[in-house]
C-alpha cells in the first residue's frame, strides 16, 4: 500500500468539537442515522413477524415449531445434506464460472468480450422456471436435443441427465454465475495491478501470483459472492422443484414448500426452517467479516492513480475466444434457442419438418393482447428502477458504516441487512400486508407496498454488492478530502460514491433484473390494476402455456438487455469505467 | 355412453349438519328503513320472488357504485372471458386479483382480519371456500338460481361453480392406444414401472382414492400395498400444468392424475395427450373436485357480489363450458362429461381432517413411515 496505516476510528477524531449536540446535528449523523432505522426497519418487521409465531403457541413461549420442523419422519436431516451439496455445488460452480469470466473480461485481452455482457446477464434474466425448463428440454435423457441429436448419435446413448444432482448443480451454477460475475467485475476493475505486477516483477510464476496476490486481495468479494450464492441455493426451489423430485432428491425448501401450502399454514414450522437458514447465513456473515477483518489488506483504491492494464493472453488468446464461445452457446445460445423456438410453438415438441410448419408469431401476438401487459411492463420498470436505487443508495451508506466506522453495532446492522434472504417470500408478504392494512397510509394497495417488499428482500444482495466494493477504498480518499475541507456529504457524492461506483452499478443491475422476477411476495401484494411482469408470467405458467411463457420470457430478455446498456451508457456518461 | 352421477355421501352428510346449505333469508319485504349493510342487502335481495331477484340486484349494484371486485384462482384467460362476458350482460365492471387458492384465502382472512375487504365476491377451490365459510367470512346467498343446481354443488356458504374432474392422463404416441389404465388400481401395475408421475401437492386426491377403495371393499393393507406400487412406479413433479406440459412434450408418458380440463385444453392446442380412451370412454371413475363462489359478508358491493353469484350460477355456466370446463349445473353443448364416470368428492373425510392427509401422502411420496 501507498500510505501507512491510519489509525482506526480516525473519522471519528476529525468531528467539529464544538459540543456534543452540535456534533450529533450534523448532516452526516442525520443520513446514516436515517439510513440505520430504515435499514432496521425494513428488516426487523418480517423477522419479527416470523419470530413471532416461531415461538408463541396456544400456552405461550414453546419451542414445539422446531420438533415440527425437523423432528419426526421429517428427514430434515437428509434434506438439509442435499440442499448443502446441491448448494455448495451450485455456488462453487457459479463462483468459478463468474470469476472466471470476469477476470478475462477486466484484466485480459481476451477476445468476445461484447459476449461475456450478454453471457452475464441473460441467464439472470430469464426466469428459473424457464431456464429450467429450457434445460430439460435440452438435457433430458430421453427427449433432451443434445442427447438425441449429439451424443446419441456418436456415442449410441446419451450422456447427460439433467435430473441428477450434478445436472441440478449445472443449471443453478449457471443460472447464478451471473451475481459472482457481476461482483468479481467491480472487484477486479478496483484493483491495482500494479501489486500484481510487482509479484512478476520479483519473480513469481502466474499462478503464485493468482494465488498469493490476486485471490487474497479479492477476499471480500469472493465471500460476498459465495454467500449470497449460497444462500440463494439454499433457499431456492425451482431447480429441485422441476429436476429435484423427479428423481427423488428432495430439498430442505420442499419442507418450507409443505409447511406454507397448507391451511391454517404452520409459520411456526416456517419460522424454524427460516432460522434454520438464518443461522447457516448468520455464520457466513460472521465468518466473512473475520476473514476480512484485517480491511486494509484489501483496500486496492488508494491515493496513487492506477490504470489497469489488459494482461496479455498470447497463445492462450485463442482458446479463450474458443471457450468464450462454448460457454456462450451453452449458457445463452442453447437455453435461448429453445425458448425462441418454443415461442413460434403452440405446444412443446421435439423439432421436426412437422412442428416447423406449425410455427407462428400467434404466442407473440397473445402477449401482446393481454390486457394486463402494458401496465405490467411500466409497473415492472417503474418498481425495479425504483427498488435498484433505493436499495443500492441505503446499502452505500450502510456498508460504509460497516466497513468505514468503529460504530457500535455495525456487525449487527451488517446481520439485520442480511435477514431478509432467509426470509419465505410469502411470509414477507403476510407480514407487510398485516403491516400495512392497520395504517392508515396509502400503501397497501398500492405499488408502495411492492416497492417496500422488493427493497427489503434485495438488500442483503445490495450490502455485499456495495460493501465489497467499499471494502476496496482505502480511507485515505476521504481523509484526504475532509482534511482539504469538503463536507461529509460531498466526500460522499464526490469521493466513494464514484469511486465505488462500479460495484453499486452492478449491484444496482442486479436488483433491477432479480426485481422483474421477484414473485413469491408480489402474488400476495399486487392489486387489480397494478399488476406486473412477474404475475404476467405465473399467469401463463399457470394457464399452462408454456409457449406462451417463452415468449414472455424471450421479450424479458430483449426488453432488460436494453435497458441495462443504456445504464451501461449512461454509467459510461458518468465516469462509471467500462471495459468495452 | 356411460353416465353415472353417484351422489358423495360425505356431501349429504355435510350438508344435513348444516341445514341442508340452505341460505337463511331473513328479508324485510314489508319495508322500513333500508338496511345497506352487505347482510342486509343480501337478505332484502334472497327474499325477493325468484323472477325479480336479479333485476333488483343489478338496480342496487348500479346503485352502490356499479362496479365489483373479484378475488379467484380461476386462471388468467378463464377469468378474463367470465369478466369479459358478465361486464357485457350487465354494465358492471370488474377489478380482478388472481392468485393461487392459497392466497386468494390468505388476502381475504388478511383483509378481514384489519376490517379492510377488498374483495366482493371469491371464486376458489374447495378447501379454501371451506375454511372462508367456517371463518365467518361469506355471506348466505338465496337466489332461484341456486334451487336448480345438484346437491353436491350446494354448500352451507358457497356453491361449487364447477368441478376439477381428476383422472389418469397420457401421452397417446408413448401409451399406445388399449394400453391406457381401465381402473385406478392399473397404476400399480408393473407395466407402469417408469411411467408415472405424481403431483407433490395431490393430497386430496390420495385421500379420496384411498376412501374409494377402502369403501370398495378393500383391506388398509391391500390399499397401503397399491399405494406404495404406484409410489413405486412413479417420479414426482410440481404443478400440474408443468406435468401437462412434459407430458405433452413426451418427457413422461403418463401423468397419474391430473384435472380433465388441464388435458383437454392442452389436447385442443393439438398436443398428443388424452383421458378418455380411443372409444371416447375414460375407463377410470373420476372424482369431481368443486370449487366455487361466495359472497363476502363484508362487501362494500353486495349487491354486485349477488348479481355475480346468481350469474356464474347460471349465464357464467356457459362461459365455462366454453373454456372447456366442467360446469356444476347442466349445460346444452357441455361434453366434457362424456364417457366419464363420476364417483363422490369426499367432502366430509376432507373437511374433517386435510392436515393429515397432507402429512401422509407427503410421507408416502417420501418412502418414509407415516407418523402416528
Amino acid at each position: 500500500m501507498t500510505v501507512a496505516p491510519a489509525p482506526r476510528g480516525s473519522l471519528r477524531a476529525g468531528w467539529p468539537a464544538a459540543g456534543r449536540l452540535r456534533a450529533w446535528a450534523t448532516p452526516r449523523t442525520l443520513v446514516v442515522g436515517g439510513c440505520v432505522v430504515i435499514i432496521g426497519y425494513l428488516a426487523v418487521v418480517p423477522l419479527f413477524y416470523l419470530l413471532h409465531d416461531t415461538f408463541t403457541g396456544p400456552g405461550g413461549f414453546t419451542t414445539d415449531a422446531f420438533a415440527r420442523a425437523y423432528g419426526g419422519n421429517t428427514q430434515a436431516g437428509e434434506m438439509m445434506r442435499n440442499s448443502l451439496e446441491f448448494a455448495v455445488g451450485s455456488a462453487a460452480l457459479a463462483l468459478v464460472v463468474g470469476t472466471g469470466l470476469a477476470y478475462l473480461q477486466v484484466r485480459t485481452d481476451a477476445p468476445f468480450k461484447g459476449l461475456f455482457f450478454a453471457a452475464s446477464l441473460v441467464p439472470l434474466i430469464i426466469p428459473a422456471i424457464l431456464y429450467t425448463a429450457a434445460w430439460i428440454f435440452l438435457a433430458d435423457p430421453d427427449i433432451g436435443l443434445l442427447n438425441n441429436s449429439l451424443f446419441k448419435p456418436i456415442f449410441g446413448h446419451g450422456l447427460i441427465d439433467v435430473f441428477s444432482i450434478p445436472g441440478m448443480i449445472w443449471v443453478q451454477g449457471l443460472h447464478l454465475a451471473p451475481i459472482a460475475f457481476l461482483l468479481m467485475v467491480a472487484a477486479f476493475r478496483a484493483m491495482d495491478p500494479s501489486l500484481e505486477e510487482s509479484g512478476l516483477m520479483s519473480g513469481a510464476s502466474r499462478v503464485q501470483v493468482l494465488r498469493r496476490i490476486t485471490v487474497p486481495l479479492l477476499r471480500p468479494a469472493l465471500i460476498s459472492a459465495a454467500l449470497l450464492m449460497f444462500v440463494q441455493s439454499l433457499e431456492s426451489f425451482e431447480v429441485p422443484g422441476l429436476l429435484g423430485l423427479q428423481n427423488g432428491t428432495y430439498v430442505f425448501t420442499s419442507r418450507i414448500y409443505f409447511v406454507l401450502r397448507t391451511y391454517p399454514i404452520d409459520f411456526g414450522a416456517a419460522g424454524a426452517y427460516a432460522l434454520g437458514l438464518l443461522a447457516i447465513a448468520a455464520a457466513g456473515v460472521l465468518l466473512s467479516a473475520w476473514l476480512s477483518r484485517n480491511r486494509r489488506a484489501f483496500q486496492t483504491v488508494g491515493g496513487k492513480a492506477f490504470r489497469p492494464r489488459p494482461v496479455d493472453l498470447g497463445r492462450a488468446r485463442p482458446w479463450v475466444g474458443g471457450l468464450t464461445i462454448i460457454y456462450f452457446i451453452g449458457t445463452v445460445v442453447l437455453p435461448l434457442l429453445v425458448l425462441v423456438y418454443a415461442s413460434l410453438l403452440k405446444f412443446y415438441t421435439a423439432p421436426s419438418v412437422q412442428a416447423v410448419k406449425t410455427m407462428s408469431f400467434d404466442n407473440y401476438r397473445q402477449v401482446f393482447h393481454t390486457p394486463i401487459a402494458m401496465t405490467a411492463l411500466k409497473n415492472s420498470v417503474l418498481l425495479g428502477v425504483s427498488a435498484a436505487t433505493i436499495v443500492m443508495l441505503l446499502t452505500t451508506i450502510a456498508s460504509w458504516i460497516v466497513v468505514r466506522t468503529n460504530a457500535p453495532g455495525r456487525r449487527l446492522l451488517d446481520l439485520l441487512a442480511f435477514t431478509p434472504l432467509v426470509v419465505p417470500g410469502l411470509v414477507l408478504g403476510l407480514a407487510l400486508s398485516f403491516v400495512y392494512l392497520r395504517t392508515p397510509l396509502p400503501i397497501y394497495g398500492t405499488l408502495l407496498i411492492l416497492l417496500i417488499s422488493y427493497v427489503t428482500r434485495y438488500l442483503p444482495y445490495g450490502m455485499r454488492y456495495a460493501g465489497s466494493a467499499m471494502g476496496q477504498l482505502s480511507a485515505e480518499l476521504e481523509e484526504s478530502a475532509l482534511v482539504c475541507g469538503a463536507s461529509w456529504g460531498t466526500t460522499f457524492r464526490r469521493i466513494l460514491v464514484p469511486l465505488a461506483s462500479s460495484g453499486i452499478l452492478a449491484g444496482w443491475i442486479y436488483v433491477l433484473v432479480v426485481s422483474f422476477r421477484e414473485l413469491s411476495s408480489t402474488i400476495l401484494l399486487y392489486s387489480p390494476g397494478r399488476e406486473v411482469l412477474s404475475v404476467l408470467i405465473w399467469e401463463q405458467y399457470e394457464n399452462g402455456q408454456f409457449t406462451v411463457l417463452a415468449a414472455v420470457g424471450v421479450l424479458m430478455v430483449a426488453i432488460l438487455v436494453t435497458l441495462v446498456l443504456v445504464a451501461y451508457r449512461f454509467g459510461a456518461r458518468i465516469g462509471v469505467n467500462t471495459d468495452d | 355412453m356411460k353416465r353415472t352421477r353417484s351422489i358423495a355421501t360425505g356431501a349429504l352428510a355435510l350438508l344435513a349438519l348444516s341445514g341442508c346449505g340452505g341460505s337463511v333469508t331473513t328479508a324485510n319485504p314489508g319495508g322500513g328503513p333500508a338496511d345497506n349493510t352487505a347482510g342486509g342487502v343480501y337478505s332484502t335481495l334472497n327474499g325477493l320472488p325468484g323472477g325479480e331477484q336479479r333485476a333488483e340486484a343489478l338496480k342496487r349494484a348500479k346503485a352502490e357504485g356499479g362496479t365489483l371486485s373479484l378475488y379467484t384462482s380461476l386462471t388468467a384467460d378463464v377469468a378474463d372471458a367470465v369478466t369479459k362476458a358478465f361486464t357485457e350482460q350487465t354494465g358492471v365492471p370488474v377489478t380482478v386479483f388472481r392468485g393461487n387458492s392459497e392466497t386468494v384465502l390468505q388476502r381475504v382472512l388478511q383483509e378481514g382480519s384489519a376490517h379492510r375487504p377488498g374483495a366482493d365476491v371469491v371464486e376458489t377451490n374447495f378447501l379454501e371456500m371451506q375454511t372462508l365459510g367456517d371463518q365467518g367470512a361469506l355471506g348466505d346467498f338465496g337466489g332461484v338460481s341456486r334451487a336448480g343446481l345438484p346437491l353436491p354443488a350446494k354448500f352451507a356458504r358457497w356453491t361449487a361453480t364447477r368441478f376439477n374432474l381428476m383422472l389418469p392422463a397420457w401421452n397417446t404416441k408413448l401409451i399406445p392406444a388399449g394400453e391406457e389404465p381401465r381402473s385406478w388400481e392399473d397404476l400399480a401395475e408393473p407395466r407402469f414401472k417408469g411411467k408415472l408421475t405424481l403431483e407433490v401437492s395431490d393430497s386430496d386426491w390420495y385421500e379420496n382414492l384411498t376412501s374409494y377403495w377402502l369403501g370398495h371393499g378393500r383391506t388398509q393393507a391391500e390399499v397401503d400395498a397399491l399405494w406404495k406400487a404406484i409410489v413405486g412406479n412413479a417420479k414426482v413433479a410440481k404443478g400440474h400444468t408443468v406435468m401437462m406440459g412434459l407430458l405433452g412434450a413426451g418427457q413422461t408418458p403418463m401423468d397419474a392424475m391430473n384435472y380433465s380440463y388441464i388435458t383437454e385444453r392442452a389436447k385442443q392446442q393439438g398436443a398428443p395427450v388424452s383421458y378418455r380412451s380411443a372409444d371416447g370412454i375414460a375407463h377410470v371413475p373420476a372424482f369431481p373436485r368443486p370449487n366455487g363462489v361466495g359472497m363476502l359478508s363484508a362487501a362494500k358491493h353486495p349487491a354486485a357480489a349477488w348479481l355475480f353469484y346468481d350469474w356464474m350460477l347460471t349465464d357464467g355456466q356457459k362461459v365455462l363450458v366454453q373454456q372447456h370446463l366442467t360446469p356444476a349445473s347442466k349445460v346444452t353443448g357441455d361434453t366434457s362429461l362424456d364417457g366419464i364416470t363420476l364417483l363422490g368428492y369426499d367432502v366430509a373425510g376432507l373437511t374433517k381432517d386435510i392436515q393429515t392427509w397432507d402429512k401422509r401422502y407427503d410421507a408416502l411420496l417420501r418412502g418414509v413411515p407415516q407418523q402416528k
